[in-house]
């Protein structure tokens, strides 16, 4: 049934006009009918300013720094996953060395203290920390996503 | 910073993002991160266009990225990116809205934070600042849209998706795209007529 302005097609036709997404036929249809129609004329004008206002629209995004991780492949992930563990144990193997031989080097008693005092407190930083990075795994949504 | 409109998800032709796609799913660390800061982009700009409030944008990116990454092994090298991606980031928006039982149609009152997403106006002729006018208000007006008009508007108007992509993103028929589409915008037109009204 045609509308008041003579239409004789759907309205939602001039959005796929606007869009060029109509086949020829229908194209040439609307066209026909916006030579004649200056209301569909006026809404065809519209849909297109407000169109180009949203294409041409730009926002602020954050700086590369504010993401603070990078997402890594599987691949990724498992050579660091065992990276770590192989670091960690040949630092603590070499650590523990060269403590061993100070410890025999000397029999000072000082300088036994001293070497005993630094060995604890780094322990108790390391297991500090390590403590405070298990309970945030539990809870972190990113934990999957590596620097 | 600012980034231009809707730029390509991956710069070059279907065949580059696929090279792109493979050789990130090789592992090597360079396509992972090129693809990473492209997809990042697109998926940060849909997400604060659906959420209008930057640090929800950034989580819901975060976590769409996560599930990117984490089912590229299972993607179809054949199809392309953007249409994938931006079904994660509808998905994650659509789950944020369902956990705070709020949608957009609820931030009417934070309009005015919505518009400061927008980047200033630098000095310009007169039709510029006229267009400028006329974003604020569409972006304004977006905000009072219901979820299914809101996003049909951004992904047509401000990513550029064809009616197939959009099909895909939205798990609708390409033929109701069109209709869908023409009604949200008649909605969009009808608000802004109402806020020059009543800014007149």
């Amino acid at each position: 049934m045609p509308e008041p302005c003579g239409r004789t097609f759907d309205e939602a036709l001039l959005s796929g006009y606007v869009d060029r997404a109509l086949v020829q036929r229908e194209g040439q249809r609307v066209r026909l009918h916006l030579e004649s129609c200056a209301a569909c004329r006026a809404t065809v004008e519209d849909l297109r300013a407000m169109r180009e206002a949203a294409m041409s629209s730009t926002f602020e995004t954050p700086r590369d720094e504010e993401w603070s991780e990078t997402p890594h492949t599987e691949a990724g992930r498992l050579l660091v996953g065992l990276g770590w563990p192989l670091v960690t144990a040949w630092a603590v193997l070499v650590g523990g060395y060269a403590l061993w031989g100070s410890w025999q080097e000397t029999d000072n008693l000082l300088e036994r203290l001293m070497l005993l005092g630094g060995v604890t407190g780094f322990a108790m930083l390391f297991v500090g920390v390590l403590l405070d990075r298990l309970k945030a795994a539990k809870t972190d949504h990113y934990r999957e996503v590596h620097r | 910073m600012v980034d231009s409109p809707a730029p390509p998800l991956v710069a070059g032709d279907a065949g580059s993002e696929r090279h792109l796609i493979d050789r990130a799913k090789a592992g090597e660390p360079a396509a992972c991160d090129a693809l990473a800061r492209r997809c990042r982009r697109g998926a940060y700009l849909l997400a604060l266009q659906m959420l209008g409030n930057r640090d929800d944008a950034m989580d819901v990116t975060q976590d769409a990225m996560l599930r990117f990454f984490s089912t590229l092994n299972s993607f179809d090298a054949a199809r392309r990116v953007q249409p994938w991606l931006f079904t994660i980031v509808r998905n994650q928006v659509r789950d944020l809205w369902r956990q705070r039982q709020r949608r957009p149609a609820d931030a009417v009152g934070e309009s005015d934070v919505l518009v400061g997403q927008l980047v200033a106006p630098q000095p310009s002729p007169e039709a510029d600042l006229h267009r400028q006018e006329l974003r604020r208000r569409i972006w304004r007006a977006l905000a009072t849209l219901t979820a299914d008009k809101r996003e049909i508007i951004v992904l047509r108007d401000y990513h550029d998706l064809s009616y197939s992509d959009i099909a895909e993103v939205l798990g609708i028929p390409v033929g109701t795209v069109m209709s869908r589409l023409h009604g949200a915008r008649r909605r969009l037109r009808a608000r802004i007529e109402e806020e020059g009204g009543r800014h007149a």
